[in-house]
């Protein structure tokens, strides 16, 4: 039965690879063999593959190499993303704990969350300039957005018979908080880790498309200005790969940390 | 008692918004913040002239609605072959073979990130960001779609099997009352995803919507028509997620009263 069973896996996993092949033999059959487009409008994976070997070592035409984009990027966007947790995981506790508090700055805060991250580059640049600060401010606020509603929906999650048990024990509201609440709530709180770094990881992407001088984001326009689809593509590849190896991390960070409960 | 918790409840709301609003009054009469940010009377009072007089060549209503169809129309295509390709992936395990690298490769790329590249296939009008839509909506939405038809309890299905449901009554009854919920979650991510999407790209190249608002206040060094344009975008991020969830409450009535 379970020989049956990985055999019947492995017969997907064939079919798996059998369409990613075929996938990328199309693609370099219409570019590279029939030429049916050129490789300003779509480059061959030959050709990406060689720009993407070759950027790593060359700073034509953007000014840097490939590795001095992805820090670039990352600077920004861990600095922002730091803070932006800093802040927002404590205020999310402190609003789901207290219930006065909650009323009044609910109401604001579910106003502002509409707001997407991308909206304020233009309030920041006018505010600071283009540069570090800027970017690093509006990355600071679509993360902190999803970190204030995931740890707030991770108290509140709670269970009140959990409180209860606590209170008859005698805890007192403190004790209540870091030793029932807060553990409760830390799945909810990784998570929202995870969703916050997706957003400021797009963020930043944004960001750097509208005013920068350095980035991903600046490179992938910059080579669409001249046409340059194989590093648009690189680009691209950069951040996605990115992006999955830093959610990886904290997932990671996530399953070492939080006891008797999964990450979903 | 509760009718009085659910007044207090509206009564402190509107004291925090009240309160910020204030702050954001005092900071900007009363500090050098005042010269670069505008008073929320001068933003609001000019978001609700901006409905009867023109910003640029289009009133508010115009450049709202003209975001929201271009958000609208792919949103609808895109949830329409996420479904599909969803449910497909879902239920035939060869479909799942044959799609899930694509979608695991595809997904991780910023929908933001392919603004360059779309304008280069789609040129800068709307096919490009009708592209860019559709690729932020329907990952999500097969996805979501996909763990649906996943969660479907094998034992019903077996069950229904056994007393001789065909295929396309196990799909009416069982399968799709399962994977409902799951589609207006996904729908719902979409929404938000889509609508942000929708901002940059009118951020990045436009000549009206409410992106454009934003950014042409930029260039013009103009604040206040920046604010206006995000109070713009919350106002109708918030109006279109809200009306989603009525609509998911109405139409989903089982899974809400399941809760």
């Amino acid at each position: 039965m379970k020989n049956k069973q990985t055999a019947k896996m492995s017969k997907f996993l064939i079919i798996s690879v059998l369409s990613v092949c075929a996938g990328i033999l199309a693609w370099w059959i219409v570019t590279d063999v029939l030429e049916l487009f050129r490789s300003n409008v779509l480059p061959s994976p030959v050709k990406v593959m060689q720009t993407f070997m070759k950027k790593w070592v060359e700073t034509k035409p953007d000014g840097a190499t490939l590795l001095q984009h992805l820090f670039a990027s990352l600077k920004v966007a861990l600095g922002g993303y730091l803070i932006g947790a800093a802040i927002g995981i404590p205020l999310g506790i402190f609003m789901a704990w207290n219930d006065k508090i909650d009323m009044l700055v609910r109401p604001v805060f579910d106003l502002v969350r509409t707001i997407p991250g991308v909206a304020w580059t233009s309030v920041m640049v006018t505010l600071v300039g283009i540069g570090y600060m800027s970017k690093a401010l509006v990355i600071f606020i679509s993360a902190m957005v999803a970190m204030v509603i995931n740890s707030y929906s991770g108290i509140k999650q709670t269970k009140t018979v959990h409180l209860w048990v606590g209170q008859t024990f005698g805890a007192s509201n403190w004790e209540l908080l870091t030793k029932v609440a807060i553990p409760s709530a830390l799945p909810m709180i990784f998570t929202g880790l995870d969703v916050a770094l997706g957003s400021a990881w797009t963020t930043l992407v944004a960001a750097e498309l509208l005013a920068s001088t350095r980035g991903l984001g600046f490179m992938i326009q910059q080579a669409r200005g001249i046409f340059r689809l194989d590093i648009v593509i690189v680009g691209m590849v950069v951040i996605a790969i990115t992006g999955a190896i830093l959610s990886t991390i904290i997932r990671k960070i996530g399953n070492k940390i939080v006891k008797g409960g999964r990450l979903g | 008692m509760r009718a009085f918790e659910k007044n207090k409840r509206l009564i402190l709301g509107a004291v925090g918004i009240f309160v910020f609003l204030c702050i954001w009054y005092i900071a900007t009469k009363s500090t050098t913040l005042g010269k670069v940010m505008p008073d929320p009377v001068t933003v609001f009072g000019g978001f609700f002239t901006a409905f009867v007089e023109p910003i640029g060549t289009k009133t508010m209503t115009m450049h709202i609605l003209i975001s929201l169809r271009r958000m609208l129309v792919p949103y609808a295509i895109g949830g329409f072959t996420g479904v599909l390709i969803g449910i497909l992936m879902g239920w035939y395990k060869v479909a799942d073979a044959i799609f899930m690298p694509y979608i695991q490769m595809l997904r991780p790329i910023p929908p933001i990130a392919w603004i360059p590249l779309s304008i280069i296939w789609f040129g800068f009008d709307e096919g490009s960001k009708y592209f860019l839509i559709f690729l932020a909506c329907f990952f999500t939405i097969a996805l979501t779609t996909y763990n649906g038809v996943h969660s479907v309890d094998e034992t019903l299905v077996r069950a229904s099997r056994m007393l001789g449901a065909n295929d396309r009554q196990l799909f009416m009854t069982i399968v799709l009352p399962t994977t409902v919920p799951y589609i207006f979650s996904g729908l719902q991510v979409a929404l938000g995803s889509a609508w942000a999407t929708i901002v940059a790209a009118e951020m990045i190249r436009s000549s009206e919507g409410v992106g454009w608002l934003i950014v042409r206040g930029q260039d013009i060094g103009n604040m206040t028509q920046i604010m206006i344009g995000i109070v713009a975008i919350a106002l109708t991020g918030l109006l279109i997620t809200t009306l989603m969830r009525v609509l998911e409450n109405k139409l989903c009535a089982w899974t809400v009263r399941g809760k």
